[in-house]
């Protein structure tokens, strides 16, 4: 609506003194002369002569034709854009991961978490699958979730909850604990810390020997997929509506607090900071209720898993700051 | 020396011909724009009015009164280009613990600007637009309410393009109420769901038709979702009355009040309710504020904040591209936006490449 300037110095004027500075009839003007033309033209008049629709018929193709070239012209600038922002944001990735590297220490990665003022007490990760069904995708997948479990003990985060699509990891679980296992032993050597894999609706692995827990820490890797999503909030959906049917429970009594409870319960609380190792944002069916004052952490145009995208994701967090509406 | 620049580009841009020139050249981008996919619903979380207000010395309430001219720009621009929906995300129920000079300011913002979309009620007509209010209403002030509904039922015939206020809202509360409202639906004997076609009330139709020669098939008047919901319950308790095979019944109203058939007192009829097995996710999603829009394509997000924050998070969280923008949404303007929709494009003709060769590998796969 607003579009020139003198039309935004007179709609500022009266808006800042209450819309009494104009006249409703000189209000109207205003909007109508500045209001944009409609998309669909009015309908073919009758009246009109085969010659003049012709003719507007030849502007219309002209008129589309250029448009076309326009768009044509809009997507070859922003391809190319585009393809230079990735060439030098991979460049600048290539480079700054050398500056970050974990070299497989529980040191170095302590060190680089130390100067942050907070950290997450739950980090949740978005791990891609583009074939789950092939072996070495599922190899890929478990031994980057171990590598991220095993930085999250480094850096002293309680709780990694891991997201892939299918669940194809949640049928690996043994192996899966297996990998984490391993991987922890090599990082630290001999005493590592504890482990716990869990993941909704089954039981859980956890680590036999107790007497490590509280020497150097405890890790829980929670396993969660599109399942846990929207079917999860309709199984709830479903639970409270049998038990209202029998009269157990009034709708009233349905809550933001009560399925919050029922949720964070059954499938995983809110977790503090997101992880996306994918070039943009697309949560891919990550749980909906869980998401809502999550940090969002996803580096522009990267491809790779990386510890490096780990490490910015954890300062980025540390710099951000809750507001909660205020 | 800037000044003489900022003085030169003020003569140039804001004369009337710069003006002009610079008009055209957006209807020509707009125009070729449309000439790719659009995106169909799209998402604006307009966030850093006050941090706008803050860095240029203004009045809070100032800052947000320009959030509302970019906001006015920005619908504009999403016409041309043939958006349907718009969602903006205005007031949150966390904003309540605001200061109460700002709350009051920005109910009173909303207030005139919805009385003036009553009051200019026929421009909007032209465009075939219609403004919805999705939130808790209960939260709302009672004038500002009534200014909202009016505003609603005004525009609410218009069906080429709606822009969706969120105005208290909250997405958690939003799924807290569909999950509550798909249970009372399930309360009541049989769900609409089943029933939408009953051969009840189809012969019911014919009879009452044949009878006295009008139609009183139940149309459902507002679409609103709570009210379109009680419509719904009604309708469904009407079509029992039918069932219970009572003709003289027949010729009943559909909502006019029906003997209830729960008994107050806890326990329902159970062989007449549907089976809770039947909720899907479709029927959690026609519970939804936003049960009649299309899927959302696009989420943006302004002031470089990379949250949620609350909004829309059951219609964002699967296949929508979601945009973290690091400008202040009063700061948000034309140039911003065709960056985005353009990388949105993109993405899309990315994806639907990566998607061809893949099904094309697993095909071979499966020979």
């Amino acid at each position: 609506m607003p579009m020139s300037t003198s039309f935004k110095k007179a709609y500022r004027a009266d808006s800042s003194k209450d819309h009494t500075l104009l006249t409703p009839q000189q209000r109207r003007y205003l909007f109508e002369t500045n209001l944009p033309a409609m998309n669909e033209p009015s309908r073919p008049r009758t009246n009109s002569t085969t010659q003049r629709k012709s003719r507007l018929g030849v502007r219309k193709f002209i008129k589309t034709q250029l448009y076309v070239l326009i768009f044509a012209l809009m997507h070859g600038i922003f391809s190319l854009y585009i393809r230079t922002r990735q060439a030098w944001n991979v460049v600048g990735y290539q480079m700054s991961s050398v500056l970050f590297y974990h070299h497989a220490t529980p040191q170095y990665i302590q060190k680089d978490v130390t100067g942050l003022s907070k950290l997450p007490n739950h980090l949740s990760a978005i791990l891609r699958s583009e074939n789950p069904r092939l072996s070495a995708d599922l190899d890929r997948l478990i031994d980057e979730t171990a590598e991220l479990a095993t930085w999250c003990a480094c850096a002293g985060i309680p709780m990694l909850s891991v997201y892939e699509k299918t669940g194809v990891l949640k049928k690996h679980m043994p192996r899966l604990y297996q990998a984490v296992i391993q991987k922890l032993a090599f990082y630290y050597g001999g005493e590592h810390p504890s482990l716990s894999l869990t993941c909704p609706h089954q039981e859980s692995y956890s680590s036999p020997n107790v007497n490590t827990k509280d020497s150097i820490g405890h890790l829980r890797l929670h396993l969660i997929s599109s399942q846990d999503g929207r079917d999860s909030m309709v199984d709830l959906t479903r639970t409270l509506a049998d038990m209202s049917q029998r009269g157990k429970l009034s709708p009233q009594d349905i809550s933001m607090d009560l399925i919050n409870a029922e949720l964070s319960e059954g499938v995983m609380a809110e977790p503090d900071l997101l992880i996306l190792f994918s070039p943009h944002i697309e949560l891919s069916s990550y749980p909906p209720w869980q998401i809502r004052l999550t940090e969002i952490f996803c580096l522009q145009d990267n491809e790779t898993f990386s510890y490096q995208v780990f490490i910015k994701a954890l300062r980025n967090f540390a710099n951000a700051q809750m507001r909660r509406g205020k | 020396m800037s000044g003489t620049v900022n003085f030169l580009q003020r003569l140039v841009f804001q004369s009337p011909p710069g003006e002009w020139a610079l008009s055209q050249l957006r209807d020509l981008l707009i125009g070729a724009l449309k000439q790719g996919p659009v995106p169909q619903h799209v998402a604006f979380e307009m966030d850093g009015n006050r941090r706008y207000a803050r860095s240029h010395r203004m009045e809070t309430v100032e800052g947000h009164h320009r959030g509302f001219e970019s906001l006015a720009r920005i619908m504009e621009i999403c016409y041309k280009a043939g958006v349907k929906t718009v969602t903006v995300y205005a007031f949150s129920i966390e904003n309540f613990n605001r200061p109460q000079y700002e709350v009051d300011g920005l109910m009173q913002l909303a207030k005139v600007k919805l009385e003036q979309l009553t009051t200019y009620g026929d421009i909007l007509d032209r465009y075939g637009a219609a403004v919805r209010v999705l939130g808790q209403r209960d939260l709302l002030r009672e004038d500002v309410l009534q200014v909202v509904d009016k505003a609603v039922a005004r525009t609410q015939h218009n069906k080429n393009a709606v822009l969706n206020i969120c105005f208290p809202y909250t997405s958690r509360a939003e799924i807290a109420t569909a999950v509550q409202s798909t249970v009372s639906e399930f309360l009541a004997p049989p769900a609409p769901k089943n029933q939408l076609f009953s051969p009840s009330r189809i012969r019911q139709n014919i009879l009452s038709r044949q009878l006295n020669g009008h139609d009183p098939l139940p149309t459902i008047r507002d679409s609103s979702p709570e009210k379109q919901t009680e419509t719904e319950v009604a309708e469904g308790e009407g079509a029992v009355d039918a069932d219970g095979g009572d003709s003289s019944s027949a010729t009943l109203p559909p909502d006019s009040p029906s003997p209830r058939r729960r008994t107050r007192n806890g326990s329902y009829d159970e062989a007449k309710l549907p089976d809770p097995e039947t909720i899907t996710v479709e029927t959690l999603d026609r519970h939804m504020y936003t049960s009649e829009d299309p899927p959302l394509d696009l989420f943006i997000r302004t002031s470089g904040v990379e949250r949620l924050s609350d909004f829309m998070l059951w219609q964002c969280h699967q296949d929508t591209q979601i945009f973290f923008l690091n400008c202040l949404w009063p700061e948000f303007d034309f140039h911003h936006f065709v960056w985005v929709l353009l990388e949105w494009q993109w993405r899309l003709k990315q994806k639907s490449r990566e998607d061809a060769p893949s099904r094309r590998r697993n095909g071979t796969i499966v020979e």
